[in-house]
Order: C-alpha cells, then sequence, then structure tokens
C-alpha cells in the first residue's frame, strides 16, 4: 500500500515541488497551507509521516508537532521539519518535543529520501 | 526554465508584493511588531524558495537582508527610512530579474551585488562601535566567509554500510559537500562502517555543523576538531598528514601538530548559539479556511469560453421549447437554465481577483513620489477587496498609475503651500472601490488644489482644440484633459510628463467598455471615477427590435420603460425636441431615425430610459422583445471603428444582435 505523507508549507511552489517530487518515488501525498489545516488532516486521515515547514502564518511547524505529539491517536506519525530555520536552539526544542527529522531547505534528493524513508520505517 | 521555476516565479512576486504591504506597515509603525514579522516571514519564506530552485543569489540576498530584520526583532537595530528603502530597492530588483524572460538574465549575479553589498555596508555603519553587533556578525549568520578547516570524525552506534541508505551515510555526504574535503571510511571485514573522517575547509561554523546530527544522536557518536584557520587542503603536506591520519601512521595530535596550530577542542556550542528567539510569528495573511489553488490563465479562458457557447446552445435550446409543447421537454429546459444560470455566475468569479496587489504597488508609488518631490502624502485605500478581472487588473495598472501620478504631482501641494491655505502638511491621495450592478468602480481622489478650469480653457484654445468661442460645460472642459498633447502645468516635471499619457488612460477605459468622469473643485480637490463592467464577456441586456434588426441594450443601464404612441416621436418640427414619457420632458434618440428611417413607423415605441453621466435620457425602439443572457463576441476589424457597438452576440434562433453602448450612440448623433 502506498504511504501517505502530508507536506504542510504556506508556500506553494515549494509544497507542489515537495508533493510531486514525492508522488513520484511512489507516496500519496496530502498538501496543507499551515498546522490548523495539518492537524485537521491528520486527525481524520491516515497518514504516515508529516513533512512541515517551521514558519508558517496561523500554526507554525513547532505548533503543528506539539498538537501532533500531544493527542495519543496521533502521537506515533513521525513529524520532520523541511524548512530554511537552521537555529540549533530551534532544533533541539523540536527534538524535545518529539521531532524524528530535520531537513534543510535546499535538500539534496538523497539524503530527503532516506531520512524520509527511515522515519516511515522507524518512527 | 522549469515548470517548477515558473510557478516559484509567479509566487515570489506575490510574496513580493506581500513585502511591500509588509513594508509600507512598518514604515508607517516602525514599533509594531505585526507588520515586523510579515517582513521577516516573507523574507525567510523566499529565501527557502529561491534556494531550492536555484536562484540562490536572490536566495543569499534575502538572507542578508532578513538578518538585519532579524537584528530588529532582538531590538539591536531600529526600523529607520534608510532601512525600509533598502529593503525596497533590493527587491525592486528581484521583481525585476524574476521578471527577465531570459533564464542567465535571472541568474545573473551582478545586478544583485551592488543590494547584497548595501546590506552588508548597513549593517557595518549603523553598529560601527558595537561590540554586542561585532560578535555576533564574527560568529553569527553575517559573516560567513571566514574559512575554516575541520576534521569531523563520527563513530556509527549501529551497524551500517555505505549502501544501507541510513540517513547517516546520506548526513555525512552533506557534510563533505559543504567544502573542499577530503574523506575516509574505515570498514570492518564484513563491510560495516567502523568510521568516517572528514576534513573540510567551510565557513560553515561548528555550531551550525553539529546541527546536523541532531536527530541521529542515539545512532552515532561526533566530534569536531579545528585544525586552523584558512583551507589548510590547499597545502600538499597536509594532504599527505591527512592520509597518514586516515590509516592510523599518526594520530589526531600529530595531525593538529602537522596543521600547524593547535585547536581547542569543540563543540563550543554554547557560545555560538545564535540569538534567535522563538518566533511566535502574528502575520496578517488572509487564509481564510479556504485552500486555493493556482490555475493558469489559459485553462479558464477556455472554460469561460465553452461556458458562453454552452449560454448561446441554452438560449436555443429555450427558443425551440416555446415551439414545442411537451411538458417533459419544458421541464428539463428550465431546469438546464437554472443550472447554466449558476454555471455562468460562477465561472465569472473564478477570473476575479481582489485588486489589493494593484493597491500595494500604488502605495509604494505614492510613496516614492513623495518623497522625491519633497510633498507629504497619505495613501488611503478603501475597498482593495473588490474582485476584478485578472487582465483588467493588469491593464488598469498602468493608467490608474497615471492618475496617481498626476495627483501627486499636479494635484497636492507642497507642505509650505498648505500650510498658507489653512490645509494640513500632509495631503492626501484616496483609492476607493467597489462594486455597484454590473460595474467596478474605482475612484481615485485627491485633497489637492484642484483643476482650474480656466486654464484649461486657455490652454485648449491657445492649441486649437476648441475655439475661443465655444461654450464648453465643466464636464466638456474635464475631458479636454484627455486630449493628447495637453498638460497645465507650467513647469513639466519630470514625473507627469507632458499630458502624455491622460489620451492613453481614457483609451484603456474605453477599450474596456468603461469610462471615466472627473469631479473638481478649486482648492478642495479632484476626484477621477472610473467605471468599468464586471465582466468582459457575458452580459444581461434587453432584446430590443428596430425595423426588423435586433440590438441589445445592456440591461444596467436601464432605469425604465415606456410606451408611447409613435407620432409622440415626431418632433421634428418643433423647436423644442423633448418627448413626454411618464410625464416628464425626456430628450429622446430613436434608433429607427438614425439607422432605419426609411421604413414603414410601427403604431406604438418603446422608450428605454438611461441615465448617462447623471442626466435622463431616451432611447426609442420599435419594441422590446425581453431580456437576454448577450455572450458579447467581438466584431471584425471593419467594424470596430463603430465604437457605439460593443459587439454582437448570437440570438437563440441562430441570428445575430448588435450590442449597442448607449452613451457613445447619443455622442454619435450629437456630433
Amino acid at each position: 500500500m502506498k504511504k501517505t505523507i502530508l507536506v504542510v508549507d504556506d508556500f506553494a511552489s515549494i509544497r507542489n515541488f515537495v508533493c510531486e517530487t514525492l508522488e513520484k518515488k511512489g507516496y500519496h501525498t496530502i498538501g496543507a497551507v499551515n498546522g490548523n489545516e495539518a492537524y485537521q488532516i491528520v486527525i481524520k486521515n491516515t497518514v504516515h509521516l508529516v513533512l512541515s515547514d517551521y514558519n508558517m502564518p496561523e500554526c507554525t511547524g513547532l505548533e503543528l508537532l506539539k498538537k501532533i505529539k500531544n493527542n495519543p491517536e496521533t502521537a506515533k506519525i513521525p513529524v520532520i521539519f523541511l524548512t530554511t530555520e537552521a537555529s540549533p536552539e530551534k532544533m533541539r526544542n523540536a527534538k524535545e518535543a518529539g521531532l524524528s527529522g530535520w531537513i534543510k531547505k535546499p535538500y539534496r534528493a538523497e539524503t530527503f529520501f532516506a531520512q524520509i524513508e527511515n522515519a516511515i520505517t522507524h518512527g | 526554465m522549469d515548470n517548477n521555476q515558473k510557478r516559484f516565479v509567479e509566487d515570489a512576486l506575490d510574496l513580493l508584493n506581500e513585502l511591500d504591504e509588509g513594508l509600507m506597515q512598518l514604515e508607517a509603525n516602525p514599533i509594531a511588531t505585526a507588520p515586523l514579522e510579515q517582513v521577516f516571514r516573507t523574507l525567510h519564506t523566499l529565501k527557502g524558495g529561491a534556494n531550492m530552485f536555484g536562484f540562490e543569489h536572490i536566495g543569499e540576498l534575502a538572507h542578508q537582508i532578513e538578518t538585519l530584520y532579524d537584528l530588529v526583532r532582538q531590538g539591536t537595530l531600529q526600523v529607520s527610512d534608510g532601512l525600509i528603502s533598502l529593503t525596497l530597492q533590493a527587491f525592486d530588483t528581484v521583481r525585476d530579474i524574476l521578471q527577465e524572460k531570459d533564464i542567465t538574465k535571472m541568474r545573473g549575479q551582478e545586478a544583485l551585488q551592488y543590494h547584497l553589498q548595501a546590506a552588508l555596508d548597513f549593517l557595518q555603519n549603523t553598529l560601527p562601535s558595537s561590540t554586542y553587533a561585532l560578535e555576533e556578525s564574527s560568529e553569527g549568520r553575517l559573516q560567513k566567509d571566514i574559512l575554516a578547516t575541520i576534521l569531523v570524525r563520527v563513530v556509527p552506534a549501529i551497524k551500517i554500510t555505505e549502501e544501507g541508505n541510513h540517513p547517516l551515510v546520506f548526513i555525512v555526504q552533506d557534510i563533505a559537500a559543504l567544502g573542499a574535503s577530503k574523506q575516509h571510511i574505515s570498514k570492518n571485514e564484513s563491510g560495516e562502517i567502523d568510521h568516517w573522517a572528514i576534513i573540510i575547509a567551510t565557513t560553515v561554523r561548528p555550531a551550525e555543523l553539529e546541527t546536523y546530527f541532531i536527530f541521529v544522536e542515539g545512532e552515532c557518536t561526533f566530534e569536531l576538531h579545528h585544525l586552523g584557520v584558512g583551507n589548510l587542503l590547499e597545502d600538499e603536506k597536509l594532504h599527505q598528514a591527512a592520509e597518514d591520519y586516515f590509516h592510523q601512521v599518526i594520530d589526531l595530535e600529530q595531525l593538529k601538530t602537522e596543521a600547524g596550530k593547535f585547536a581547542e577542542h569543540l563543540p563550543f556550542s554554547d557560545k555560538l548559539l545564535d540569538g534567535e528567539t522563538e518566533a511566535e510569528t502574528v502575520p496578517n495573511r488572509k487564509i481564510v479556511n479556504d485552500t486555493i489553488i493556482k490555475v493558469s490563465k489559459r485553462k479558464i479562458d477556455d472554460l469561460l469560453n465553452w461556458i458562453s457557447e454552452l449560454i448561446i446552445l441554452q438560449s436555443r435550446l429555450s427558443d425551440i421549447n416555446s415551439r414545442i409543447n411537451s411538458t417533459d421537454f419544458n421541464e428539463v429546459t428550465e431546469q438546464l437554465l437554472l443550472v447554466t444560470n449558476h454555471l455562468r455566475d460562477t465561472s465569472l468569479e473564478i477570473g476575479l481577483v481582489p485588486i489589493e496587489t494593484l493597491v500595494t504597488k500604488f502605495k509604494r508609488l505614492v510613496r516614492d513620489l513623495s518623497k522625491s518631490m519633497g510633498k507629504k502624502v497619505n495613501f488611503l485605500s478603501e475597498g482593495a477587496d473588490t474582485e476584478m478581472d485578472k487582465d483588467v487588473i493588469e491593464i488598469m495598472g498602468e493608467p490608474i498609475m497615471h492618475i496617481i501620478r498626476n495627483a501627486i504631482d499636479h494635484g497636492i501641494e507642497t507642505p509650505e503651500e498648505r500650510k498658507a491655505a489653512g490645509k494640513s502638511e500632509h495631503g492626501t491621495v484616496k483609492i476607493k472601490a467597489f462594486n455597484s450592478s454590473a460595474y467596478i468602480n474605482i475612484i481615485i481622489s485627491d485633497d489637492g488644489r484642484g483643476i482650474h478650469k480656466e486654464n484649461i480653457v486657455r490652454k485648449a484654445i491657445a492649441q486649437g482644440l476648441v475655439s475661443s468661442e465655444a461654450a464648453l460645460n465643466d464636464e466638456d472642459i474635464y475631458q479636454l484633459i484627455f486630449h493628447a498633447g495637453l498638460s497645465t502645468a507650467s513647469q513639466v516635471s519630470e514625473i507627469s510628463g507632458r499630458g502624455v499619457g491622460m489620451d492613453v488612460v481614457k483609451q484603456k477605459i474605453h477599450e474596456l467598455r468603461g469610462n471615466i468622469s472627473i469631479k473638481s473643485q478649486p482648492e478642495i480637490g479632484t476626484a477621477f471615477h472610473i467605471k468599468l463592467p464586471l465582466s468582459r464577456s457575458i452580459i444581461e441586456g434587453l432584446l430590443v427590435n428596430v425595423a426588423e434588426t435586433r440590438y441589445v441594450i445592456p440591461l444596467n443601464m436601464v432605469d425604465r420603460i415606456d410606451r408611447i404612441p409613435y407620432q409622440a416621436l415626431e418632433r421634428q418640427n418643433y423647436v423644442n425636441k423633448t418627448v413626454v414619457v411618464n410625464e416628464e420632458p425626456l430628450s429622446v434618440l430613436s434608433i429607427r431615425e438614425e439607422f432605419h428611417h426609411d421604413h414603414q413607423p410601427p403604431k406604438t415605441s418603446d422608450i428605454i430610459s438611461v441615465t448617462l453621466e447623471g442626466i435622463k435620457k431616451g432611447i426609442a425602439v420599435d419594441r422590446i422583445e425581453g431580456k437576454i443572457q448577450a455572450v458579447l463576441k467581438p466584431l471584425s476589424e471593419v467594424y470596430q471603428q463603430q465604437d457605439f457597438i460593443v459587439g454582437s452576440t448570437i440570438l437563440g434562433d441562430g441570428s445575430l444582435a448588435l450590442v449597442l453602448d448607449p452613451q457613445r450612440i447619443f455622442n454619435l448623433s450629437k456630433s
């Protein structure tokens, strides 16, 4: 069965690009423009991985991460941030909140897919 | 340029408008956090997107400027005119670059080099003595150009092979790619990796290097050793030492000695932590629980085209239905009519976008112009969420800009003049947009010195546009402004030029079937009122018949309809040509007399009352057949000179009707 990845980014060209890239690799993708929308999708659908931007309007990536991890029903879904943000402090905080990986934009395709595959397999 | 890049460019241009908007707000209110966060976030998104889609030079510029705003967020730097101007100018250039057709021009580094330097200089000049800032910048994100050679040693805690597709394998490769590097993988007999050793010359700070391992901490241990400043790999001797170290001929200490410098043990990340604070962003973007997708304009045009064909077919079907006596058929036809109408209304809305983007541009214009002319001008906008056809917005951009330019150049006085006239020093330019029936209204007004009619008339007479005896009403005089080559400014400024343009403004508006009128009072101000039809392709109209020829009169202009005996129209022999309709005298134009005077007249005539520029007038036709949805089809070039005909439409029975423009038909008969 195809694994479903939720791609959260308020910037449409990146969201579409990431979705297309993942679809080509055989994943099923859903797009969301902010954390709130993403969370609604997560609780209503089967999502195997959340790939989210950090800085977004309405609800940031960190807020989304906390929501997902605080809900026992969704806590097991791995979350990866895909972002230009590179502050070690933020990365540490996110890790403590249960983040599985941090991919920096721009990313290398191999690293990108390896991290995603790893997160989906190992949680 | 691939499709992803094209889409990025589109989105980035939107982002730049948002950035402008944020900067304007920030300038108006330098201590507000919401616009600051918006600016910061927009820069951040732009940086990420640009880097991702191969526009690294734009990403770099966005990064440098983002850094400045980050300092503002931290309270180290204050919002100033200089900072805002620098940002606006930099991203104006970015906007130009993104609009280049040629990808190599888009990639050109030179254009942005100036702005990049300006951003760096700005930082240096603003914070020359502040040790805090220097510390920040030497280790921080600003001066990334301190090159150092570092040894990275990574020991996996799990069993992995080079082919294992484990993230760690790629993380090590990512690190090796951060600069000139030399690496060695040490494996055991079964091919499992024992450790990696990478010597890399990079500008990336150790603290940042560490972040690569945050999410694989459980799966490996790593060490960073500073070997020296600069790229030590350029030295042949170090290459040899590195090989020796890799093959355990020498140990780490000997390598360091070889490197000529003693390195402190890293990490010292505590000292180097970014001063960034958690971004609690409160951006004012309007994403109302509605997902927005981008669709190519061509697809929408296609869709609209097919829907207009559907409407034509629908009216033919209704026509056939009226002749066939079948309840079932009748029911289906009526339902189809309902659905078609809904479809039409919805489809018309698809192509509409808020004029907000345009308004942001104007804000910029007002700001820049008033600065350069030494005038103080506030720009107000109302109804920026009013929606218009995207094409129309694009066509109207220039004309409206021209009017605003004139308003600032000719309308608004200098602060001294305003003070002397008892006005506030700040002038106001206002743009107001709103819908009324099937029209979009845009009013551009200023509270400047107003238009002096005498000046225009004098000038027009001097240029031979009107004769000195001509009796001109206000409307006639204001229309002279749209005449090519007429400018009333005694000193022509380089900004609004020589009156070239107002004629183009009018022409553009007419091409869109709209009109423009002027109201002005000396010393109080001027208002330009632009009225544009909502839809460019479908209009509701009255289908009328004159001498067996059918015409359509746009319904939005119609006030009332009356039937009078035909004789009442025949007033050729009277001095008073007005016709009494509904107990009121009305100036009536008979289409029969204009175009079909040699036909046998009917017994009665239907008078359609319309209001044109505030005056009630009547159009006489033989009879009104009913209300229709007319799908406008352009006429061939031969007829395009006949501006009183807006276009043609195909009726249910397959015949053709001409769509009239009441305003112009009156102008025609006047001349």
